[in-house]
């Protein structure tokens, strides 16, 4: 009796044992915690740090690597000034690079090699979807502190008009993509450039609203002490600066470009122009926003790609200053002075000019230079456009000759309303160049670009020579096929 | 009743004078069969008894009272067996005796009244009630045997102890007992038949097969199942048992991804079923899941990748898991492949199962197992390349066509390297012999209450490349069971654990061997060091091999399995069961990216040490309880189990990389970097599911089967966790019907059976439903603060692949089965896949992640044959034949033409296809490849993703194997030749590096000399186009670039001899054999790269291994 007692004892423990396991719970077997690795989406605009982790992920992100938006040989300051006539490439890189085909102007989609389509990906990619998804999770969230939120928010918001600028300067009429949400955003169609530039505008306007009037610490919310300030994030001023250049392109807002540079320009507490060799540094008086360097051992990309070293250039140092930019500097220019914004390397026999802006390229060398974004020399020359274009003439003179003091030249001969249209232009091109592909810019927006490009694409080598609808660059292919309601830039 | 049975003994043990001839734990290997030598004349029974003690270890329990009564014994017997000694001892006694176990218990012979008339009442009806014991060929019992009265439905299945009890059964009838794995057992119907001893079936057809929780036999399977024992595997001199399969199974298809010991093995059973998600197979050891990808090793070393894709990432993880098994701890694997097999494993089993069980301790007196194995492996062929004379006569050409100058950059033709050098870098590289060594021991044993069997390997092997680089491994396996004394409660408890010491040059350096310029310089210096060759500008003209040698890989891994098993028999045939698995992998892996002293002397100013560490876990545990249920119902036997899985799995792997380092000896140390940065990944997996099956077999002619199982798993949001899959299958014994007995006979066995059921693959990444914001890895901090950006675009939706797989087999057996025939068909149509549905960049990100009605199918006819041509007295052959002929097809995909696959896949062709154009020659006039536009008009430059219409299929058409096992005396010969027939890359027109022949590129410009067929002069007419640096153009994507990479390969030959018994029994061993084994001995191909396994051109070939060996028994 006994044994049969212990096995009716064995046979219900084990029994219980199988029940317990077996209906403990299938679902919650199956549960497991969100990984500890990331931050669930829903989670981000939560808390406080979270938000500001995800806001300078955006400007992180702009100069991850040697091929970032901002920084290095695939950067807009890069392709632009090769398609424009900033750059010379070096012989060695392969023809079929995309490098080649922006510098002679040869983009192409939708045959092999392909080029064009880099800025499309590398903006619409994760820094637009960011903003927007930033943009909607800070609106909705309901536990950030109110000042986090806000400036965040403008910063954004900034960061929006920000890209959708470059869109629709490098391949016009752009799709507006304002939310995060993908089923939607799939099938849009093509936006006016004018509407794109009136959100752009409604962006910076809503930025001004919310960003700070200084540079905010990491926390989100308190500002440095004057002076020691990390100039990393947007402020105030960055959207302010920004419109200013958005109402100088728009072409009917000259009075507007003039009010809000004239904001920047006499934040004095703030900004002034240091020398030149003090322009490119962190944090330097004239920066209104930079980008700080995140690859480890490096300062500037830009630094490290345009620094020749003394075996001149090669594939790894691809570019250097073209005759054409090289020709325009007047004489006794301090910028094109040797160790100041230019310098020389002599390789084989021949001598090489290169940007110098940014001087370290040194590996491990200590951080001292940032990546330079929006700056106050800029916003001189905005103003003086402006004011030329209003026939402000001797404001706009002053304006111009504040930059040319700085290079060591004399004030400007020219005088009448065209003259100092150009003399501004030619201004912008030795004050801008490998900075942001300004010059790239500025011949599409003045209509020059058909009469500069058609001598000097043929010189980079293309014996077919300029064709006018290469100023914008071509939508990639497959956008083009996944999104049926997108049609190509002609000539693509 | 059998428990009343043992107390009665008890009793007479504890009232009487017990004579107990025996001492208590006797215990032998001895077969079961007992000879007996005796000459008695006129001596007591008692001291008979004494001496037929001594000579079988039988005891003997009888008590003086008997004694008394006992007549004196005459007999004269040499070399019978103990039962008909006791027969004739006991013919004029008025004693009895029984046999249980091995103890001979002795009784009166008469009857009370009371039994007489017992007799007399039985004798008129002719019925009795049947005990009896079945026991296996060790004395252990048997539970869950099937005893039946034959040709009736009065069944029973014995319980844990191994009794069995029949009621009413015809005197004149005889019991039938069976049990899978052992020779089925007829015995004339008795009151007590006493211990029935079953023998191991010996003929294939009844081998133990292990399948998902349970046994059965290739006789009464439903399933498609390929097994490997032991033997097979201990015959090849291999580090990873997936290498022991090769050839052997059909439907299995394994490639040696590179011949870097520890390196990558691609399994595919029937096929690649998932086009994006993973598509190895469920590997289980002894009951525990193991990862099929080693997901730790995050630095990718030489090691090469077990193919396929690594959970959902887009390619697989460096090495294979399994070579953290130690292959000689094996018993044997299970290849399971269809619905049937693989159906109750369910979500994981969509790509087959492979089930390895290891070796267990038998009963029988402690057995020492010694094996040492010493062998060198090399590489079998050397790419045939231009040595100098034709190196240099083709630069020379080059710059004629090209009217090119020859530069200050082109040193091996313009007087900086020394012209009058040869040096064939294959031999010097990749040419070297590799050491093979393996020691293994073993001490096993047990008695009926505790088995046991310890065991402990060390391998190490080195490569072929110069420099010491090696190998090692040690391993520790063990095994313990045992059983209460009522042999209800049972356990069993495994563990196998290897430490790995991997350390290898980071570089393979096969690629470098084949393609550096033969008249590449000297590799040192005449003081000793690496010799750079710098021009006057001080600039090194070339990266020297050795120095890719002095940045290192070190793969440290250990790896623990360990599983525990429970069970205890409720009643006769009911049993509970519970398995607890638990593994544990620890990977610790260092790999330098940057050295000094492997940096261009004039580079290393500028260059910092940078290196790389990955570590991490990955620890499963895992809980399955189940309950079985054997009953007999009317003439078949019914076969119940209903269980559940428990698993989860954490993982957390970290890569860090450091830099600024001051030396390059301290590279290995964290602490000595400036700069870290570092990259986790931290997963949990939990999994959970019940399951059940069916099985009815009636009287082994007709079997049904259905299993079912409910799956959860967190890979998945909620609303998708949870799926059902099934199946169902039946099988026909045809040769048990009388047709067959009779006139047929000469067809021993035949079995028709069919399956068709479901099963999933949920291969994908932990957390693919959530969208997450990852942390921006390996920067410095952007403002100091770690920084965020979204990782994708997230699907809650996602669900599981599913595959049905449809299975109709045949399995036939002819002359007494010494012929034995397995045709199987299989259909498996995987769909759901799970895909990333493209999407425009404007959306933030070109994919998400989605299960599109993609599907894929794939088909395949294996065939089996087994032969034994020979059976002799002394000579022996056996031979096994193999044949599989697969065929994968795309058979949907819903939006592939706006997919970024559009270029890849075309439906209704492989998913193992390229797109080729068409090449049409070499244009006689200009010296120009020619091809054929999509109109069929040649061009020079066809048109990407327009002209390349011709599709390669690089699946194998079929694959397989043949193998021989000859045995003379005692001489052993086993062979193996493997088979595929295939498609592959070809370099005739450009080495590996799809070069232009006339190039020069430091380190990369040598050429096969089949360019030197090329085009010189107009009109003529060849294959090769003309010398020159223009680029190689359009020939490696056209279908000239692939051409037959069939093969026919001496896989495996094992050559043993077991010394003579009576040499060994001086030696006091139990057996010694020696052997000489080999591997990828010889290859038969028109291939014209390295190797037609691996068919790469930059991965060191599976190497021809040849070891000898001795093995000791003692």
């Amino acid at each position: 009796m006994q044994s049969i007692n212990k096995n009716y004892r064995a046979f219900t423990i084990a029994l219980l044992l199988f029940m317990v396991i077996n209906w403990e719970g299938c679902k919650k077997l199956v549960t497991v915690d969100p990984p500890v690795t990331g931050v669930n989406s829903q989670n981000v605009y939560n808390t406080d740090a979270t938000a500001v982790a995800a806001l300078t992920g955006i400007y992180a992100n702009m100069v991850v690597s040697s091929n970032s938006l901002a920084a290095g040989a695939q950067s807009i300051s890069t392709f632009c000034g090769l398609s424009a006539d900033e750059f010379t490439l070096y012989s060695g890189v392969s023809a079929t690079s995309n490098s080649s085909l922006y510098y002679k102007n040869q983009l192409a989609v939708n045959s092999s090699p392909s080029a064009g389509g880099e800025f499309w990906g590398g903006i619409y990619g994760t820094p637009l979807y960011s903003c927007n998804a930033a943009i909607e999770g800070l609106n909705a969230s309901t536990t950030l502190t109110p000042a986090v939120k806000q400036q965040l928010l403008g910063e954004a918001k900034f960061m929006r008009a920000f890209f959708y600028f470059y869109l629709a300067n490098l391949y016009g009429d752009v799709p507006l993509v304002i939310s995060s949400n993908y089923a939607t955003n799939a099938s849009l169609p093509r936006t006016p450039k004018a509407q794109v530039y009136a959100q752009i505008i409604q962006d910076l306007k809503d930025a001004q609203g919310l960003l700070a009037d200084g540079y905010i610490k990491a926390d989100g919310q308190s500002l440095y002490a004057n002076g020691s300030e990390q100039r990393l994030r947007p402020c105030k001023s960055a959207a302010t600066a920004l419109l200013a250049r958005v109402y100088l392109y728009t072409g009917s807002n000259y009075a507007d470009a003039i009010t809000q540079a004239s904001a920047v320009i006499s934040n004095s507490s703030y900004y002034s122009l240091p020398a030149l060799n003090s322009v490119f540094l962190a944090n330097s008086k004239e920066a209104i926003w930079q980008l700080q360097p995140v690859v480890t051992g490096h300062n500037t990309e830009d630094g490290w790609l345009y620094v020749l070293p003394s075996t001149g250039p090669s594939t790894s140092y691809p570019v250097y200053l073209s005759p054409q930019l090289l020709g325009s500097f007047e004489a006794g220019d301090l910028r094109k002075v040797n160790g100041n914004w230019v310098n020389t390397v002599t390789s084989g026999g021949v001598t090489y000019y290169y940007p110098y802006k940014y001087k370290s390229a040194t590996l491990n060398a200590a951080v001292t230079e940032y990546t330079m974004v929006l700056r106050l020399g800029e916003q001189y020359l905005i103003r003086a456009e402006a004011e030329a274009q209003l026939n402000q003439l001797s404001a706009s003179i002053l304006d111009l000759n504040v930059i040319r003091t700085r290079a060591g030249l004399p004030g400007t001969t020219a005088t009448t309303q065209a003259a100092l249209l150009t003399a501004i232009q030619h201004e912008r091109q030795v004050e801008l160049f490998s900075e942001w592909g300004h010059r790239w810019l500025d011949l599409k927006r003045t209509g020059t670009v058909d009469a500069v490009m058609g001598a000097v694409t043929l010189a980079k080598g293309n014996s077919s020579g300029w064709n006018t609808q290469q100023q914008l660059y071509p939508l990639p292919l497959g956008d083009i096929q996944k999104d049926p309601a997108l049609v190509q830039n002609p000539g693509y | 009743m059998p428990p009343r049975y043992i107390y009665k003994l008890m009793l007479i043990m504890r009232l009487t004078t017990v004579i107990l001839i025996a001492t208590i734990l006797q215990v032998s290997a001895a077969s079961f069969a007992q000879k007996v030598t005796l000459s008695e004349k006129k001596a007591p029974l008692k001291e008979v008894f004494k001496e037929l003690r001594k000579q079988t270890h039988y005891d003997f329990i009888c008590t003086d009272e008997l004694f008394e009564t006992a007549k004196m014994v005459n007999i004269n017997v040499r070399g019978v067996e103990l039962k008909d000694v006791l027969d004739q001892i006991f013919k004029d006694q008025p004693l009895n005796y029984t046999i249980d176990e091995k103890t001979v218990v002795i009784s009166t012979k008469e009857l009370s009244f009371i039994d007489k008339a017992k007799e007399a009442v039985k004798d008129f009806f002719t019925n009795t009630d049947v005990t009896g014991r079945v026991l296996d060929e060790q004395g252990l019992p048997i539970a869950s045997a099937t005893v039946t009265v034959k040709g009736t439905s009065n069944a029973t299945i014995t319980d844990a102890a191994g009794y069995f009890h029949l009621a009413n059964v015809d005197d004149k009838a005889s019991i039938v007992i069976s049990v899978i794995g052992y020779e089925k057992m007829e015995t004339p119907v008795k009151a007590n038949v006493g211990s029935i001893r079953l023998t191991i079936a010996l003929s294939k057809l009844d081998e133990v097969q292990v399948i998902a929780y349970d046994q059965t036999s290739q006789r009464l399977s439903l399933g498609n199942i390929g097994k490997i024992s032991s033997k097979e595997i201990e015959e090849q001199p291999v580090n990873n048992p997936l290498l022991a399969l090769e050839g052997r199974v059909a439907g299995l298809f394994i490639t040696q991804n590179t011949g870097v010991p520890g390196g990558g093995v691609t399994v595919r059973i029937q096929g690649q079923n998932s086009i994006n998600q993973g598509s190895d197979p469920l590997y289980i050891v002894d009951g525990m899941p193991i990862s099929a990808q080693n997901n730790l090793l995050t630095v990718l070393g030489p090691l090469g990748t077990s193919g396929g894709r690594l959970n959902g990432g887009s390619s697989g993880a460096p090495g294979s898991p399994l070579s953290f098994l130690n292959p000689s701890d094996i018993e044997s694997i299970e290849i399971l492949k269809d619905a049937e097999a693989t159906a109750i494993y369910g979500a994981r089993a969509s790509n087959g199962a492979i089930l390895i069980t290891t070796k267990k301790g038998k009963i029988g007196q402690m057995k020492v197992d010694i094996n040492l194995q010493q062998g060198v492996g090399h590489v079998t062929h050397e790419l045939p390349m231009l040595n100098t004379q034709q190196y240099l006569q083709m630069r020379l050409e080059e710059k004629k066509n090209d009217n090119a100058a020859i530069s200050a950059t082109d040193y091996d033709i313009n007087g900086l390297w020394d012209q009058s050098r040869y040096t064939d870098w294959q031999k010097t590289l990749i040419g070297g012999n590799a050491q093979y060594s393996d020691f293994n021991g073993s001490i096993s044993g047990g008695t009926t209450a505790i088995q046991y069997l310890i065991g402990g390997t060390y391998h190490r092997e080195t490569t072929v490349f110069p420099g010491d680089f090696n190998d090692q491994k040690g391993s520790l396996h063990f095994s313990l069971s045992g059983a209460s004394t009522n042999q209800r409660f049972r356990f069993q408890l495994t563990g196998n654990f290897l430490a790995d010491n991997d350390q290898l040059p980071k570089t393979d350096l096969t690629s470098t061997a084949i393609l550096l310029e033969p008249d590449a310089p000297a590799l040192y210096k005449s003081d000793g060091t690496l010799n750079w060759e710098p021009n006057s500008s001080g600039t090194s003209t070339w990266t020297n091999p050795l120095s890719l040698l002095l940045v290192p890989f070190l793969n440290k891994t250990s790896n623990l399995i360990s599983n525990a098993l429970l069970s205890y028999n409720i009643l006769p045939g009911l049993e509970i069961k519970t398995t607890f698995g638990y593994n544990s992998m620890n990977s610790n892996a260092f790999q330098a990216q940057n050295v000094i002293a492997a940096t261009k002397p004039e580079s290393r100013l500028t260059t910092s040490r940078s290196a790389s560490y990955s570590m991490g876990y990955s620890n499963t545990w895992n809980i399955e309880p189940q309950i079985t249920y054997k009953k007999s119902i009317a003439k078949g036997v019914l076969n119940l189990l209903a269980g559940a899985t428990i698993l989860q799995n954490n993982t957390n792997t970290s890569l860090l990389s450091g830099s600024g380092y001051n030396s390059d000896d301290v590279m290995q140390s964290l602490s000595s970097a400036t700069a870290l940065s570092g990259n986790s990944v931290i997963s949990q997996y939990k999994y959970n599911s019940i399951f059940g099956r069916v099985n009815y077999n009636w009287q082994d002619s007709y079997i049904v089967e259905a299993t079912a199982r409910r799956d959860g798993t967190s890979r998945f949001g909620s609303g998708n966790q949870f799926h059902d899959f099934w199946s169902v299958g039946g099988g026909w014994i045809f040769t048990s019907e009388d047709v067959f007995k009779k006139d047929l006979s000469f067809v021993s066995f035949g079995k028709l059976k069919a399956s068709y059921g479901t099963t999933g693959n949920d291969q994908i990444a932990n957390y693919s439903y959530l969208n997450q914001y990852n942390n921006i890895n390996n920067i410095v901090a952007y403002q100091g603060i770690a920084s965020l950006a979204p990782g994708g675009l997230n699907n809650p939706n996602i669900a599981w692949e599913e595959t049905r797989k449809l299975s109709i087999g045949a399995d036939i057996g002819f002359l007494k089965d010494r012929i034995l025939l397995d045709v199987s068909y299989a259909r498996n149509s995987s769909s759901n896949e799970l895909l990333s549905y493209p999407l425009p960049a404007i959306t933030g990100f070109t994919s998400v992640f989605q299960n599109l009605g993609a599907t894929v199918q794939n088909t395949s006819w294996e065939f089996v044959l087994n032969t034994i041509n020979i059976k002799g007295k002394d000579f022996h052959w056996n031979s096994s034949f193999n044949l599989t002929i697969p065929k994968n097809t795309l058979t949907s995909y819903p939006g592939l033409a706006s997919s970024t696959l559009v270029n890849t896949y075309v439906i209704g062709q492989s998913l193992n296809l390229t797109k080729a154009y068409h090449f049409l020659g070499v244009d006689p006039a200009t010296g120009n490849y020619i091809f054929s536009d999509i109109n069929g008009n040649p061009t020079t430059s066809p048109i990407a993703n327009r002209d390349n219409y011709v599709l390669i299929d690089l699946n194998p058409k079929y694959y397989g194997g043949v193998q021989n096992s000859l045995s003379y005396k005692n001489l052993h010969l086993d062979f193996l030749f493997s088979f595929t027939k295939q498609k592959g890359p070809n370099y005739i027109y450009a080495n590996p590096q799809a070069l232009a022949p006339g190039s020069f590129f430091a380190g990369f410009s040598n050429q096969p000399i089949t360019v030197l067929n090329r085009w010189q002069n107009p009109g003529d007419m060849t294959s090769i186009k003309k010398f020159t640096t223009s680029s190689l153009g359009s020939i490696p994507s056209s279908d000239a670039y692939y051409a037959d990479a069939s093969y026919i390969r001496l896989k495996n030959v094992s050559l043993s001899y077991s010394l003579p018994d009576e040499w060994i029994k001086r030696v006091h061993f139990q057996n010694c054999r020696i052997y000489l084994q080999g591997q990828n001995l010889l290859t038969i191909t028109n291939f014209n790269g390295m190797d037609p396994e691996n068919l790469s051109g930059s991965s060191l070939p599976p190497l021809r291994v040849i070891t000898v060996g001795l093995q000791v028994g003692l």
